[in-house]
């Protein structure tokens, strides 16, 4: 794998665009203090006095502190990971921490008055544990590292999502958290948040040369005698300890981590001692300009978007701008090797998968829980009840189908065991629109949120196809359009849910995914577009054979390369928009059905892409009907119960791919 | 609110057809009815109408807390996501719902006859329509002389609390529920809590607009700005909140909090209805009237 190399700037002055920024900061700052309202009243000039030390000054601490934290955090795990776009956002890092103290809220929040800080390393550790798992069999490659990164991000928001939906006593203090806001009422956050700098820096000098070292491969890095995996583990647990910290203290701050190292180089800081000095300073005062900005723009009512949203809007456009500058990286590895067993006969096991599905389906339909318990439904009450289970047997059916082959489409077409449905940012942007159309009008129908979130997720899937075109639809690429657009959904959507107003259950309830409110009309719609979409699956075949091959392969056997992938994408990114805007983000079907799929020896494209669509409905009519029984009368959403059942499956099937091919 | 008549008879008369009809399971019970709102849901047994079934009973009864709901009532699971099957199986002839469930009602409208009454709409004060909803569903079901009332008891007692708290007329209050230790939401005059201030003679000391009843988070320190007003909390109070502001300089400098001019009052519905207006009314004229004997009780949240 390859360090990065970011094109070398012409002699730019590391020290001057410092010197720049920090006098930026220092003028917004002073705007603000020149701002601050005067107060009436006795007390006003000792209050005034108040404010300045216990909530202004502080504020601009914890905002310089914690981007510092962030700064360096970032630059330490791009460095041990050799990957540019690694940081604690990227690698669900921060979406772990939250989800930590979102439970401990929930359920303990004891815990969170004992030690929020750890509360949130041990989320942040789990997370990156996770990331790290599930990518480890491609080496720790820079594109999957961060698309497990983000899966897990999803995964978690919706988890919390739906913690916050039944935990409504809380609603409040939860939705704060998730877009990090920077308001200080006394000096302890940024004291916490200043020593675990200062350790975090100590400890980051005293790794200058093992760092140094973790820039050749590991096998020449072991000949000089570094213990080369331990050091690692150190340095990341060093650089999760870092975000926690952060996160427990002021919430979510997206990308600064992302951003610091980025500018540092692009300001040439090339060495890792000068890349280690600048990513804390730069990421400190880009914090620090951000939340000026954000103050001088709020109004007495209050922000007009918490920091963190507001820093986390730059994710995407900065994944977007270093995209042509990423390394192609690894090489690719077909898919579908030998390791796995061959079908002999994948039509009638296909034939079986369907059976199965539709077993699967007729227990949704006939077993169930009334008032008193457990029941069959037979006769005159299933007539009653069939009216509301045959919709969202076939919602789920059809929504399942449509992201299992989604998933297979995307594996095949980047070819990248971790790509699902959602990196195509489809999803995200069928969300904004939800948002956009909940936030400006205050009693929408169903109708009018339908066209909206089908409108975000054709305006994603045109920015991603756009994209995709401009940079050659080179597979990472794709990939990482994906991302960066889901990564400038899940901002804004965070930034509605910290305002709080009528439209954020709703969303809530979108987010968590549930097959809930589909009717009889739109259930049967959605299995026509399932069908209509899956059909041309069937003459697809070979594309989807030879695509894994690699482009030159591929032109030589008479592919249009660009068009099939052009057609591919569009395909998959319709399936995933049709199916996010009837049952919401159901990510993991997506990953899951392709896996068990590939697992059952299904090779050929054809047979691949409906196996997995076979299977990813069978999975998603499970959860449902789970969804539906488990805490009767109450249901649970039903793409957490797919996450929950499916997500451990899926990474120890990941893991157990890499021990046996490590 | 829709107001055609078409719409009552309509209900009316399935109502009536559902009582009528024999082997229906309306032993005894005149109506059976079921409802999504919570505001509608304090509304119905504020009036005295008990519901075969109402959304997510566990967290109603500690968040709106009044008025209690008798343990016959099926509870149907999470507002957002009703069990439908359950509502089918309470059998309900009418089932209320609110302009925050419309896209729903199709559904609904699977089970029994819907009649949608919203409060809470942007830009419109919601203490005359949580009137009005209960007069509606006076009309729906018959039971005009329960609604009446109903509003009569709790406009005489803001009348009563009106008059107990004379000696505080015009005074500057500012209710708040706190997020964490460094943010707040403030309800502002058009939501339930600031018209009530109004109906007992105090002023909202927060001025500006809200976009929706409360306003969204903000910092600790615009506190600073109404040093005169009584603060009052609205429980939940985060546990961690609550330790950290006990210790906090800016905080207890606040001369709300220094001169104790702050009350913590038992959890209100601030999306309710005519019930959860009178229950916050004579928690808050409680609250003040006990100002005096609060003394070494201000700033502890607990």
């Amino acid at each position: 794998m390859a360090e990065l190399t970011l094109p070398r700037p012409a002699r730019r002055r590391p020290l001057h665009i410092g010197l720049a920024l920090g006098l930026l900061g220092t003028l917004l700052f002073a705007l603000v203090l020149a701002r601050q309202p005067t107060l009436a009243g006795p007390d006003a000039p000792a209050l005034q006095q108040l404010l300045l030390w216990h909530s202004l000054l502080p504020r601009a601490a914890t905002a310089l502190l914690a981007g510092a934290a962030l700064g360096l955090s970032g630059a330490l795990l791009q460095r041990v990971l050799r990957n540019p776009i690694a940081d604690p956002s990227t690698l669900g890092i921060a979406a772990g921490a939250q989800l930590a103290l979102t439970l401990a809220m929930a359920f303990a929040p004891a815990l969170l008055a004992f030690s929020r800080e750890g509360t949130a390393f041990a989320g942040g550790i789990v997370a990156v544990a996770l990331v790290l798992a599930m990518s480890w069999r491609r080496g720790f490659e820079p594109v999957t590292v961060v698309v497990a990164g983000m899966t897990l991000s999803l995964m978690a928001g919706a988890m919390s999502a739906a913690l916050i939906l039944a935990r409504g006593d809380y609603v409040f203090s939860l939705f704060i958290w998730g877009a990090g806001a920077l308001h200080q009422q006394n000096w302890q956050p940024a004291l916490l948040v200043g020593t675990r700098l200062a350790l975090g820096a100590a400890a980051a000098l005293l790794l200058l040369r093992p760092l140094d070292l973790m820039t050749l491969d590991d096998a020449a890095a072991r000949s000089l005698g570094a213990a080369v995996q331990g050091m690692r583990l150190g340095i990341i647990a060093l650089a999760v300890w870092l975000a926690a910290s952060v996160v427990s203290q002021v919430g979510v701050i997206g990308f600064v981590g992302l951003a610091a190292p980025a500018f540092a180089r692009l300001g040439g800081a090339r060495r890792p001692g000068a890349l280690l000095l600048a990513s804390p300073l730069i990421g400190a005062l880009m914090l620090w300009i951000t939340d000026s900005l954000v103050q001088l723009t709020a109004s007495d009512g209050g922000d007009l978007i918490p920091t963190g949203a507001a820093v986390g809007l730059l994710g995407g456009p900065l994944l977007l701008w270093l995209l042509p500058r990423l390394p192609v990286s690894a090489p690719r590895q077909p898919m579908a090797t030998g390791h796995t067993r061959r079908l002999r006969r994948p039509g009638r096991a296909l034939v079986l998968l369907a059976a199965g599905a539709l077993l699967m389906a007729a227990l949704a339909l006939l077993a169930g829980r009334d008032l008193e318990g457990w029941a069959l439904a037979t006769g005159p009450l299933l007539a009653e009840l069939a009216a509301f289970r045959i919709p969202r047997i076939v919602a789920a059916a059809a929504a399942g189908g449509l992201l299992g082959a989604a998933g297979a489409i995307m594996q095949r077409l980047t070819g990248n065991p971790l790509a699902g449905p959602e990196v195509l940012g489809v999803s995200a942007g069928a969300g904004v629109g939800l948002a956009i159309a909940l936030t400006l009008s205050p009693a929408p129908s169903a109708a009018l949120l339908l066209a909206a979130s089908a409108g975000g997720a054709l305006g994603a899937l045109a920015l991603v196809l756009l994209m995709a075109a401009w940079t050659g639809f080179a597979a990472e690429r794709l990939l990482l359009c994906g991302i960066a657009l889901g990564c400038t959904g899940l901002a804004i959507l965070s930034a509605v849910f910290a305002a709080g107003g009528p439209g954020s259950f709703r969303l809530l309830a979108w987010m968590s995914g549930s097959t809930d409110k589909v009717g009889a009309n739109e259930a049967w719609m959605l299995a026509a577009c399932a069908l209509v979409l899956l059909l041309p699956v069937a003459v697809l075949g070979r594309w989807l054979d030879i695509l894994p091959l690699g482009a030159g392969v591929s032109a030589s056997l008479g592919v249009p390369v660009g068009a099939s992938q052009l057609i591919l994408t569009l395909l998959a990114a319709l399936m995933t928009g049709v199916a996010a805007f009837f049952v919401g983000p159901l990510s993991l079907v997506g990953l899951i059905g392709p896996h068990l799929a590939r697992l059952s020896g299904f090779v050929s494209g054809r047979a691949f892409v409906f196996a997995s669509a076979l299977i990813g409905a069978g999975v998603l009519l499970l959860a449902d009907w789970l969804a539906r029984m488990l805490a009767f009368p109450y249901q649970l959403p039903t793409g957490l119960l797919a996450a929950l059942v499916g997500g451990p499956y899926l990474i120890w099937l990941l893991q157990r791919g890499g021990r046996r091919h490590g | 609110m829709r107001s055609g008549p078409g719409l009552s008879r309509r209900a009316l008369l399935a109502a009536a057809a559902t009582l009528a009809a024999p082997g229906a399971r309306a032993q005894g019970a005149a109506l059976r009815v079921a409802t999504i709102d919570w505001a509608l849901l304090e509304t119905l047994l504020g009036m005295g109408i008990t519901p075969v079934a109402a959304a997510e009973l566990v967290l109603f009864r500690t968040v709106a807390v009044e008025p209690p709901v008798p343990p016959s009532v099926i509870d149907i699971g999470l507002r957002g996501a009703p069990n439908f099957e359950a509502l089918r199986l309470a059998r309900p002839s009418l089932i209320f719902s609110s302009n925050y469930y419309a896209e729903m009602e199709p559904k609904l409208r699977l089970v029994a006859p819907v009649e949608t009454i919203s409060i809470y709409r942007t830009g419109d004060p919601p203490f005359a329509r949580a009137e009005a909803a209960a007069v509606r569903i006076g009309a729906v079901t018959g039971r005009e002389d329960a609604a009446r009332a109903l509003i009569a008891d709790v406009t005489a007692q803001l009348v009563r609390d009106r008059a107990n708290l004379a000696g505080h007329a015009g005074r500057p209050v500012l209710v708040l529920n706190l997020g964490d230790a460094r943010h707040f939401r403030v309800f502002g005059a058009d939501s339930l809590f600031g018209e009530v201030l109004g109906r007992l003679g105090l002023a909202n000391a927060w001025g500006e607009r809200t976009s929706y009843a409360a306003s969204a988070p903000i910092g600790l320190e615009a506190l600073a700005r109404f040093p005169e007003a009584f603060l009052i909390v609205l429980r939940p109070v985060p546990p961690d909140a609550a330790r950290v502001l006990g210790q906090s300089v800016l905080w207890n400098a606040l001369p709300n909090i220094r001169d104790r001019r702050l009350a913590v009052l038992d959890s209100v519905d601030p999306f309710g209805g005519l019930p959860a207006a009178a229950r916050f009314a004579r928690l808050l004229s409680a609250a003040l009237r006990a100002e005096g004997d609060a003394a070494g009780r201000g700033g502890d949240l607990g």
